[in-house]
């Protein structure tokens, strides 16, 4: 499926993808609305964009208590349904890489939509340590595990 | 609701501990932009210029522009401003990093401290919850550690700007450090807060910036992101090797400032060049909030140095004022250097302009020996033992040298009786572009309106760094005055807006103006805008002029009008300021003691 792929090695920690993501959806600048997010542990050298993977065995979805998060049989997507989710927040706990996020007003949970097929996060990142590219769904150990493997350069 | 701005301002009296949180004034906003205008203003409207900087009468206001926190490119700015307490005018530092967007994303345009607290404080804002907390337990302590003890204490995600030692020993030539690694550098800013007994402010916000033309403005932040991507300066120089990628041009046509600008160029520019630095020591780049050029370094001493260390720089600048400056060319010691200076919160270019002044002072034997005694290391140029010593006394305030470092190198070289060996304007040191090679520069040094400075007139930009065809002759003075009131005026634009004055590498003003206008509201033609940008710098020369200062400090010290440059293509230059200078209050529209004309305030709307 066609998901945001983060190269960490290239990026700069200067949260462009944050502020495109969070105007994409919400009409404003607003980190705390954001469906992306860079670590930036500048002082460790460490930093990189993270965003949903849309597991293969998605921890978020098998966690949902009113079955609001789904899967497009189609794109392979996983999306959060609105009108059924509740705010109980397993899924935040759920998954593994907190790359879910929460709707402060909405009171619902939100994750990486990919902007219905044009991701403005990968728009705006002129470093291209983000891409919008066609990879497998990993179940996500598998996927943890490839992050955990040193970059190569 | 405003758009671009949130609309608050909020003000600390710190002597009584009041907490006030009052409507930005919008048409002041209007008027003056944002951040480095729209600070000035308050400071105009709300300080006398003659009260004494480390005084509780000084106030000191951390302003944002529009464009702060919005994704337009570079986009993160905010700026410290105040009376300085290094050149007794108007100060305006301007930094990076992410604390100026969180500051917005909290709900503030701007933060205003008064007064002065009885015992050592910081300020927690966490959106509408604002606190002054005892700091008694990081006083003393540097950035780093400041930061990650109230970190701990506040949020793990908050953003914490503060001062180190150094602002708390008021030493003058202190900056403001935020996010570990971005400086509020220059005219001492650090020693202003210090003085309020401020150690920093700790932000945390969940709120939002909102823009006017949503579409309009992604429109033309995605154009300005491919232009700017495109950009040989913006995309390849600065992204590539950061600011020092200067070094090795500048050493080459004999403009690097070396041994407290006794020479243009330096035997041992390239073991500390950009390239150098990329090779060695540059472990990834950094990017400030919404940085599409990414000019930061994260480095780390490698190899068998004497210094070990890691941490953000050097910028070319650093470079120069702790390098070829004091004669040295050890690359790693040039890094330690600045860790240091940013741990201890100092400005690298005028800590390292004071120490190149020592070292001249020493080596020509006008400081006596009982003042250098107890050194434990030998004051004179090309050693790096001395640039990292002088930076300890000088942040400690240790001894009788270290007392007088810390007061800057106007004071100690007048303190010595040969003010002539310092190398700057308005008691604020030079930037790494020596003006006899490159004449506007010497009149924008000469003119700023902080004391010497760089960015605030950079006809480098037309001066070398164009195509040879489109440049302005560098030796001539023919046309520098306009040239420099243009790029002030330019200048004052982007300050203002909230962004980095680097993307006008690639960006045009129409650009900026465009973008300023679909965040804002407004409606502003490149005509409105430049002269917005007018209304800045007279406003900050009036406070100036209320200040005290006039003719008489527009000038430069004697070496660079009557001792020429040896080496390089510049041999044999001297700045011929003074027609330069006449010409410029003509085109500025001041009398010839350097106060706007009343026609001029009027024509400005600052009558």
């Amino acid at each position: 499926m066609k998901m945001i792929v983060s190269h960490p090695e290239k990026c700069v920690a200067c949260h462009l993808c944050e502020g495109a993501c969070s105007f994409r959806h919400e009409n404003v600048f607003a980190p705390a609305k954001t469906r992306i997010w860079v670590t930036d542990f500048v002082e460790d050298q460490v930093y990189g964009a993270f965003t949903c993977f849309h597991c293969a065995d998605a921890p978020c979805l098998a966690n949902c208590p009113t079955y609001a998060i789904a899967r497009d049989p189609q794109t392979g997507q996983v999306y959060v349904n609105d009108d059924k989710c509740i705010g109980c927040k397993m899924c935040l706990v759920a998954c593994p890489f907190g790359v879910m996020g929460f709707h402060l007003e909405k009171h619902v949970a939100q994750n990486c939509d990919l902007c219905g097929g044009d991701p403005q996060c990968v728009k705006a990142c002129v470093y291209g340590a983000l891409e919008y590219a066609e990879v497998e769904a990993l179940p996500w150990e598998e996927r943890m595990a490839q992050l955990e493997r040193p970059a190569v350069a | 609701m405003p758009y671009g701005w949130v609309g608050t301002v909020l003000r600390i009296d710190l002597t009584n501990g009041r907490i006030v949180r009052e409507p930005l004034n919008m048409d002041w906003a209007r008027q003056f932009l944002g951040g480095r205008g729209l600070g000035t203003k308050y400071l105009y409207e709300e300080i006398d210029p003659r009260c004494d900087p480390l005084g509780p009468d000084n106030k000191v206001i951390f302003a944002t522009g529009p464009l702060t926190g919005t994704y337009a490119p570079t986009g993160g700015r905010y700026m410290v401003l105040c009376k300085s307490p290094l050149t007794d005018a108007i100060a305006c530092s301007n930094s990076g990093g992410y604390w100026g967007p969180e500051l917005k994303f909290a709900g503030y345009d701007m933060v205003i401290l008064e007064g002065k607290a009885p015992k050592p404080v910081y300020i927690w804002v966490y959106n509408d919850h604002v606190e002054i907390r005892d700091a008694s337990h990081v006083w003393g302590k540097d950035t780093a550690h400041t930061e990650d003890i109230l970190r701990s204490e506040t949020d793990p995600q908050a953003r914490v700007a503060g001062i180190g030692p150094a602002g708390e020993n008021l030493c003058r030539v202190a900056c403001v450090i935020n996010d570990k690694g971005r400086a509020a550098g220059r005219s001492g800013v650090g020693a202003a807060m210090g003085a309020k007994n401020v150690k920093a402010i700790v932000v945390r916000g969940t709120g939002a910036v909102p823009v006017a033309d949503p579409v309009a403005f992604s429109r033309l932040v995605m154009e300005s992101l491919e232009i700017i991507n495109q950009s040989p300066v913006t995309a390849h120089a600065l992204r590539g090797l950061g600011t020092a990628s200067t070094v090795g041009f500048t050493n080459s046509v004999g403009i690097l400032p070396t041994r407290n600008f006794q020479q243009g160029q330096f035997e041992q520019a390239q073991p500390i060049s950009g390239q150098a630095l990329a090779q060695t020591m540059l472990v990834r780049n950094k990017g400030c909030y919404s940085c599409p050029i990414g000019c930061a370094r994260v480095t780390e001493i490698r190899g068998p140095a004497k210094w070990q260390g890691k941490g953000e720089g050097p910028e070319y600048e650093t470079i120069f004022g702790l390098g070829s400056d004091c004669g040295v060319g050890d690359l790693a010691a040039v890094l330690y250097a600045n860790y240091l200076c940013n741990l201890w919160a100092m400005d690298t270019i005028s800590a390292g302009g004071t120490i190149a002044t020592a070292m001249e002072l020493a080596e020509k034997g006008y400081i006596p020996p009982e003042d250098l005694a107890d050194l434990p290391f030998e004051l004179k140029f090309g050693n790096p033992d001395a640039v990292i010593g002088c930076l300890e006394l000088m942040a400690f305030r240790k001894g009788k040298l270290g007392n007088l470092l810390a007061e800057g190198g106007y004071r100690l070289a007048e303190y010595y009786g040969h003010p002539e060996l310092f190398m700057g304007v308005k008691k604020q040191d030079f930037a790494a572009y020596d003006p006899r090679g490159a004449k506007g520069m010497g009149l924008g040094y000469a003119t700023s309106n902080r004391g010497a400075c760089h960015l605030r007139g950079y006809t480098m930009s037309v001066e070398w760094f164009a195509p040879p065809n489109q440049r302005l002759d560098p030796f001539s003075i023919e046309g520098k005055a306009q040239a420099q009131k243009t790029f002030q005026d330019k200048a004052a634009c982007e300050d203002s807006s909230g962004i980095c004055t680097f993307t006008t590498f690639a960006l045009t003003p129409d650009k900026l103006c465009a973008l300023y206008n679909a965040a804002t509201g407004e409606d502003l033609d490149l005509e409105a805008w430049n002269l917005a940008g007018e209304r800045i710098w007279n406003l900050e020369r009036m406070f100036n002029i209320r200040a005290g200062l006039g003719r008489k400090d527009d000038t430069l010290p004697p070496r660079m009008l009557k001792e020429p440059l040896t080496g390089g293509a510049v041999q044999g230059q001297v700045v011929e300021l003074e027609p330069m200078l006449e010409e410029y209050y003509r085109v500025r529209g001041w009398d010839e003691e350097g106060r706007p004309l009343p026609e001029t305030l009027a024509r400005l709307g600052l009558a």
